[in-house]
């Protein structure tokens, strides 16, 4: 159980740059109206994002993931239950590591 | 309780994590601290390296929290979009909500509001059942050493992504999805394809949700 001190302006400094992400959006939305239209923009958003996480993934990933991913699509199809669609696409992922 | 099959697959982030931060050098505190301090697996992952070796001031923090800036600046938006929901809570309730902001709680409760919840204390509740597995595994996986001989083989790393196609899917309602959607994937393959970075999500999500934007017509 050691604490290098040195450690510690680091530390703090990547603490600051992670909180002022979590917090910086949040925050920047006390100076903007929410009307409608940025309603259905911000509602777009989360959308948006994962398909910008699923995108590379899928475009740089090997056969594991190209399956798992259709595996995850055709779970949630099935039984549009997102957290078993999840485990499914990992599962099937797993599986195709363990046979390549 | 919808949150618990993901805090099971969270332990397992969380170990793999402990894991490289023992193979960098970090005591279980330094480990678990960093775990409860910056809290983003990509960010963790990505700078634990330089915290290991002992950190050299000035340009070595400077690469460090420019690191972090990039791979979570997609917490900005995530951030904005909670404003109408949460803004109703208190400033201190608010933030303290936002400290425990992640990727998985941010996605459930967006979709939990969408479906009528209206308690933030369901941003919150959410985000400690992501938190307490984060630093749990943290600490199992700096203790555990050896025994996960390849995080990879139970397809670990692929855990967000499914998720996150999960939840696209669950997201994509109506027909006036379709042009964001389009607009997200085809900037997100052409930046990862020309400068792949942590900023590609981020640009997805401004593409998309600017296409709502420019496409929103006012009710009649």
């Amino acid at each position: 159980m050691t604490l290098r001190p040195e450690l510690l302006p680091l530390l703090f400094a990547l603490t600051l740059a992670s909180f002022a992400c979590r917090a910086g959006g949040f925050w920047l939305m006390r100076f903007v109206a929410v009307t409608p239209r940025l309603r259905a923009t911000l509602a777009a958003a989360p959308l948006s994002v994962m398909l910008g996480i699923v995108t590379p993934a899928a475009l740089r990933g090997g056969l594991p993931e190209i399956v798992g991913l259709a595996a995850t699509f055709l779970a949630m199809h099935l039984w549009r239950r997102d957290l078993v669609a999840t485990f499914v696409g990992v599962g099937a992922v797993a599986v195709c590591r363990f046979v390549q | 309780m919808r949150a618990v099959p993901i805090g099971v697959g969270v332990i397992v982030w969380g170990l793999t994590f402990g894991l490289m931060a023992r193979e960098a050098g970090l005591s279980l505190l330094e480990s678990s601290l960093m775990s409860t301090l910056v809290y983003s697996g990509t960010a963790q992952a990505a700078t634990v390296g330089g915290l290991g070796a002992g950190v050299q001031a000035g340009a070595g923090i400077l690469a460090g929290v420019a690191t972090v800036l990039m791979l979570n600046a997609r917490y900005l938006l995530y951030g904005a979009s909670l404003r109408p929901w949460l803004g109703h809570a208190t400033p201190a309730q608010a933030y303290a909500t936002l400290y425990f902001l992640g990727d998985a709680n941010w996605a459930m409760s967006t979709k939990a509001h969408a479906d009528g919840e209206n308690d933030a204390a369901f941003i919150l509740g959410s985000g400690v059942s992501m938190f307490l597995p984060w630093v749990g595994g943290t600490v199992l996986g700096a203790l555990a050493g050896n025994w996960i001989a390849d995080p990879r083989m139970l397809g670990v790393d692929f855990l967000l992504v499914a998720f996150c196609a999960a939840m696209a899917m669950d997201l994509f309602k109506s027909r006036s999805d379709i042009a964001p959607a389009i607009a997200a994937v085809t900037v997100a393959a052409l930046l990862d394809h020309f400068t792949p970075s942590g900023w590609t999500l981020v640009a997805a999500g401004v593409a998309g949700g600017l296409t709502a934007w420019l496409r929103y017509e006012e009710p009649a």
